[in-house]
C-alpha cells in the first residue's frame, strides 16, 4: 500500500492541487457524517471516491459543492482557501456535480436544458441561437448531443451526456460524478470513460463516486476510501487490487465464495419448471407492447438472472411473474398450471417477491415493524383466524423474522422507515423467503445497498436455491448476475433476446444482447 | 452544544404536553382579547367554568354536544385510516336525520322496535348518501373531498324542503320543522340520553375493528401505502367503498341521535356544523379512534363555552374564532412535539 503524498509525477513542482480538503468534519446530531477528512485532487487526474452506503461520500461531496457547510476544516482550491456559502459559489469556483438522478427538465430540448438558469445565456435567445451554442459546446467538450432532441426522448446515457455538458459549459474544472455508470449499458459506460479521459487530458480533474471496483481499477489514477465518515486511506490505483480496496472499504477482508457452487446436500434442479411464462405479452395504456412474446421457464433449485438496461420490460416481467399484472397475451404458469390471477394468489401459491422499490411497494413506511412483517401472513393462522387478527401473534412473527434477518429492532411499533435501507431490505427478503416455497422474484435486490448487505442478500438467494426454490434475480449489475446465476436471460425493448447458460455468458456477450445486437447468434427471436 | 432536532416520530407525552400548553396559550389570548374589548375575563372564565364542567346542567350539555361529535369525528377518523377525507359528515348527518324522522313519523309501533329501525334507516340513508362519492373514488379516482363536500349543500336543502314541505308540522303549522316524533331515545341522566354511551361504545368497537381484525389490518395497510396494498394483493377498491359507507353511516347515526334524543323534531340547519366539527375532532385525534373521545370533549367544551359567551352579548362568531385559534395553536404544538433537544454530538466529540 503506497500512500499518495506530494506532487504527483508529471506536474511542475509547486503545482497546487485543484482541490484540497483538510480536516473536513460534518456532524449531524448523534451522527458523525465526516470527521477530519483529508483529500486531494490534482490537475489531470481521476480520483475515485469509494465507500459503503453511509460512509459519508455524499455528505462530503455536499460540503464540496456548497450544499452543506463543514463544522471544521478547510476547502482549498488551487492553493487558496475558499468558503462556499451556496451551491452557486461552488459552481462559480469551477466545481460541477453530476448527480445520480439527473436534474433535467424532460419536456425541454437539450439546448433549452443546457441554457436553463445560466448567467451566460443571451437575453431573448431564440431556439436557433441556443441550438448553435449547444452544438459548439458539444464539439468543444467532446460530448456529442442532439441540441434539438427533447430530453424525455433520450436514453439514460444521452441524458447523462447533457447533464455533464451542462456542468462543463459552466467552466467546471473539477467534475464530480455520483455513480455515473449505474444507469448505463456497458457500451455507454465505455463512451463515458473515453470522454472523461479526454477531459482529464486537458488538465482537469474528476472525482468519481462508485461502488464498482472493476470500474475504479479501470479508470481512476488514485483512490480515496471513506469508512465511517473518515478517510480510510488514499492510494495510487496501480498499487491497489480490488480485494484490497473492498477490504479497506468494509474494514475487513471479504471472502468471496463462488455462489454458483452448491454445497453438499443442496437440492438438485427440478425436472419441471416451477414458474414460467408462455408467449406472454403486456400492453401499456397507449396500446404499445412493452413486453412481447416472452417464453421463460424457471426451475426449482436454480438462480435465473435477468439482465437488461432498466425500462426494457423488467417491470412488466416482474409484475407478470408475481401476479400483479395479468398478461394481455400468453400465459403465466405455476408448476405447469395456469396461475390464478392476483398478487395474493401468487403469494399463497408460494411465489415471493422482493420488489424494485421497497419503500413504494414492499413496505408501508409509516407503519410499525410488526405491521410490515406480517404483510404476507396476516390472514393465515395463527395471526388471522377467520376475521380476527391476533396482534400478539403478529408481534411474535415480526420478532422471528427480525431474528433470522439479524436485524436489531429497537421497537416493533417504530415506523419501519426509521430503519436503514440495508435492514429494511433484509427484513423484506426474509419475509418473502418465508413464503417462497416455489419461487422468489427479486428485482434489483442490491440497489442502494452497501457491500456487506449485498453479500448477505446473495447468501440468502444461494441458500434458497440450495433448498430447492427457483430464484429470479433482475439486475443491471452484470457482475452480480454472473456471480449468482445458473442461467442469464437478457431483455431488450420488451423482448427476451436470449437465455445464456452461465458457461456461455460473458459481460461482452450480455452487453451486446442488452444493446439489442443479436450478433452472430442463430435462431434467436427478435 | 445543545440544539433542537426534528425527529420523525412525536412521542404521545410530548404531544399532550405541547397541546396543554397550546390550550393555555389560547385561553390567555382569548382573555386578552376580551379584556381589550372591556370585559372582565376572570368573571367570564368563572361563568364558563360554572356552566360547563362546574354544574350538573353544564355537564349534561357537554355530553349532549359530545354525542354527535364523537360519531362525526369517528366517521372522519375512519376514512383517514385509508388515506381519505370524508368532508361530507354534515350531509350524512342530515340524511341520518331524514331516515330517522321518516321512520319515527310514519311507522308506528313499540319504541323497542321503532328506535332500532330508525337507527338502521338512518345509517342506510347516510351510507347511500356517500355511495356515489365512494364508487367514484374507488373506480375512477374522483377526489372524495370535493364530492362529499358538495353533497352537504344538497342534503341541507333536502332537509329544509322536507321540514317546510311534505313533512312539515301540521299541528302548530308555524315552525320550520316536522312535528314532534312520537318516540324518543330514553334519557339516562337528566337530559343525557342513551345515545351518549352508545356513541362511546361505537368508537371502541371501531378501534377494535381496525386493530383486531384482518379487515382492519388491510385498511391500515391500504391507507399507509397503496403500493404495498397492491403488492400484497389487497382488494383496495372494496376496502375504500366499505370504509366510506361505514363512515357515512356513523355520521348518519349522529343525525339519528340528534333527532330522536335531543331535538325530537327534524328541522333545517339542525346539523349545527357537527359534520364539519367532526373534521376538527379527527384532526385533534391524530388518526386514533380512542383519541376521538377526548378530542370530542374539547370541541364540545368550546361549543358550550361559546354559548355561554353569547349569553353575555358576545357575537356567535366568537366560537368560530376560538375554535380556529385552538386548532392553529394545536397544529403548532403537534409540530413542536417532533423536536427534542440533542445534547452534545456523536460520542461526545466537541464540534468546532
Amino acid at each position: 500500500m503506497v500512500e499518495a503524498t506530494g506532487v504527483p509525477a508529471g506536474l511542475e513542482p509547486g503545482t497546487p492541487p485543484v482541490l484540497r480538503l483538510a480536516g473536513i468534519s460534518k456532524y449531524f446530531p448523534g451522527v458523525i457524517a465526516n470527521e477530519a477528512v483529508d483529500l486531494e485532487v490534482w490537475p489531470g487526474e481521476i480520483l475515485a471516491l469509494l465507500g459503503e452506503n453511509g460512509a459519508g461520500k455524499s455528505t462530503l461531496m455536499n460540503v464540496v459543492t456548497g450544499i452543506y457547510q463543514p463544522e471544521a476544516g478547510e476547502i482549498v482550491m488551487d492553493g487558496y482557501g475558499v468558503n462556499f456559502a451556496t451551491p452557486q459559489d461552488a459552481i462559480r469556483a469551477g466545481i460541477g456535480m453530476v448527480h445520480q438522478h439527473f436534474r433535467l427538465v424532460p419536456a425541454f430540448t437539450v439546448a433549452e436544458n443546457i441554457h436553463l438558469g445560466w448567467e451566460d445565456t443571451p437575453r431573448n435567445a431564440s431556439a436557433a441561437v441556443m441550438e448553435t451554442r449547444t452544438r459548439e459546446l458539444s464539439e468543444k467538450f467532446g460530448f456529442p448531443v442532439d441540441p434539438k432532441a427533447r430530453v424525455a426522448d433520450l436514453s439514460a446515457g444521452e441524458q447523462q451526456r447533457v447533464e455533464i455538458l451542462r456542468v462543463l459549459s459552466r467552466q467546471a474544472r473539477l467534475l464530480i460524478l455520483d455513480e455515473p455508470t449505474a444507469v448505463l449499458t456497458p457500451e455507454e459506460a465505455g463512451e463515458l470513460f473515453r470522454s472523461l479521459r479526454a477531459f482529464r487530458a486537458r488538465g482537469n480533474a474528476v472525482i468519481l463516486i462508485s461502488h464498482k471496483l472493476d470500474e475504479v481499477m479501470d479508470i481512476s489514477d488514485r483512490v480515496t476510501v471513506l469508512r465511517g465518515g473518515r478517510n480510510a486511506g488514499s492510494f495510487e490505483t496501480k498499487a491497489c487490487s480490488p480485494s484490497m480496496l473492498a477490504a479497506t472499504m468494509v474494514g475487513r477482508e471479504i471472502v468471496r465464495r463462488d455462489l454458483r457452487v452448491r454445497p453438499p446436500g443442496a437440492a438438485s434442479v427440478s425436472a419441471t419448471p416451477v414458474l414460467g411464462l408462455s408467449g406472454a405479452g403486456v400492453r401499456d395504456g397507449r396500446g404499445v407492447m412493452t413486453l412481447k412474446d416472452v417464453t421463460l421457464e424457471l426451475y426449482g433449485g436454480e438462480i435465473l438472472g435477468v439482465a437488461g438496461v432498466a425500462g426494457n420490460g423488467q417491470r412488466e416481467l416482474t409484475e407478470l411473474l408475481t401476479g400483479l399484472a395479468t398478461p394481455d397475451e400468453g400465459r403465466v404458469l405455476i408448476d405447469g398450471q395456469v396461475a390464478s390471477p392476483g398478487a395474493a394468489a401468487f403469494a399463497h401459491a408460494g411465489v415471493g417477491h422482493i420488489p424494485q422499490d421497497r419503500l413504494h411497494s414492499a413496505l408501508a413506511p409509516s407503519l410499525g415493524v410488526t405491521d410490515n412483517m406480517v404483510l404476507r401472513e396476516y390472514s393465515q393462522r395463527p395471526i388471522g383466524t377467520g376475521p380476527f387478527y391476533d396482534a400478539a401473534e403478529a408481534r411474535s412473527l415480526a420478532a422471528t423474522i427480525a431474528d433470522i434477518a439479524e436485524v436489531r429492532v429497537p421497537g416493533f411499533e417504530m415506523p419501519v422507515r426509521n430503519l436503514s435501507g440495508g435492514n429494511q431490505q433484509r427484513l423484506v427478503a426474509r419475509r418473502e423467503m418465508r413464503i417462497s416455497s416455489k419461487a422468489l422474484v427479486a428485482a434489483y435486490p442490491s440497489r442502494g445497498l452497501d457491500i456487506g448487505a449485498i453479500a448477505t442478500m446473495h447468501r440468502y438467494f444461494a441458500d434458497l436455491r440450495d433448498s430447492g426454490v427457483g430464484v429470479i434475480v433482475i439486475s443491471e449489475d452484470l457482475e452480480e448476475l454472473l456471480n449468482l446465476s445458473d442461467r442469464v436471460a437478457v431483455l431488450c425493448a420488451g423482448r427476451l433476446m436470449d437465455v445464456l447458460s452461465a458457461e456461455d455468458a460473458s459481460i461482452e456477450r450480455i452487453g451486446m444482447l442488452m444493446g439489442g445486437k443479436v450478433g452472430h447468434m442463430p435462431g434467436v427471436q427478435g | 452544544m445543545t440544539r433542537f432536532q426534528r425527529f420523525p416520530v412525536a412521542p404521545t407525552g410530548l404531544v399532550l404536553f405541547w397541546r396543554a400548553a397550546a390550550i393555555a396559550v389560547a385561553g390567555v389570548i382569548v382573555a386578552c382579547a376580551l379584556a381589550l374589548s372591556g370585559r372582565n375575563p376572570f368573571e367570564l372564565a368563572g361563568l364558563v367554568i360554572h356552566s360547563t364542567v362546574g354544574s350538573r346542567f353544564g355537564l349534561e350539555d357537554l355530553a349532549l354536544f359530545m354525542t354527535p361529535l364523537v360519531l362525526t369525528g369517528a366517521a372522519v377518523t375512519l376514512t383517514r385510516c385509508i388515506g381519505l377525507w370524508n368532508i361530507g359528515g354534515e350531509g350524512q348527518f342530515y340524511l341520518g336525520a331524514v331516515g330517522a324522522a321518516g321512520v319515527g313519523l310514519y311507522v308506528s309501533g313499540p319504541p323497542i322496535l321503532i328506535l332500532p329501525l330508525m337507527a338502521v334507516a338512518a345509517m342506510v340513508c347516510g351510507a347511500l348518501w356517500i355511495l356515489v362519492p365512494a364508487l367514484a373514488r374507488a373506480w375512477i379516482n374522483v377526489n372524495e373531498i370535493i364530492t362529499t363536500l358538495l353533497l352537504n349543500f344538497v342534503a341541507g336543502f333536502l332537509v329544509y324542503w322536507l321540514a317546510t314541505g311534505p313533512w312539515r308540522d301540521r299541528v302548530t303549522g308555524a315552525l320550520v320543522s316536522t312535528g314532534r316524533l312520537p318516540v324518543a331515545i330514553p334519557e339516562m341522566w337528566g337530559a343525557v340520553h342513551y345515545g351518549f354511551p352508545v356513541s362511546l361504545l361505537v368508537v371502541c368497537a371501531l378501534a377494535g375493528l381496525l386493530r383486531r381484525t384482518v379487515w382492519g389490518y388491510e385498511v391500515r395497510i391500504s391507507g399507509a401505502n397503496p403500493g404495498a396494498a397492491r403488492y400484497a394483493g389487497i382488494p383496495m377498491r372494496w376496502r375504500i367503498i366499505v370504509v366510506m359507507l361505514i363512515s357515512g353511516a356513523l355520521a348518519a347515526l349522529a343525525g339519528m341521535f340528534e333527532v330522536a334524543g335531543t331535538v325530537h323534531r327534524m328541522q333545517g340547519g339542525m346539523a349545527n356544523n357537527f359534520g364539519y366539527l367532526g373534521i376538527v375532532v379527527a384532526v385533534l385525534a391524530r388518526g386514533s379512534c380512542m383519541a376521538v373521545i377526548p378530542a370530542a370533549l374539547l370541541v364540545a367544551f368550546i361549543l358550550d363555552a361559546g354559548i355561554v359567551l353569547q349569553t353575555q352579548q358576545l357575537a356567535a362568531t366568537t366560537v368560530l374564532a376560538i375554535t380556529g385559534l385552538v386548532l392553529l395553536l394545536i397544529a403548532i404544538a403537534d409540530e413542536l412535539a417532533h423536536y427534542r433537544p440533542v445534547g452534545g454530538i456523536g460520542q461526545g466529540k466537541a464540534s468546532a
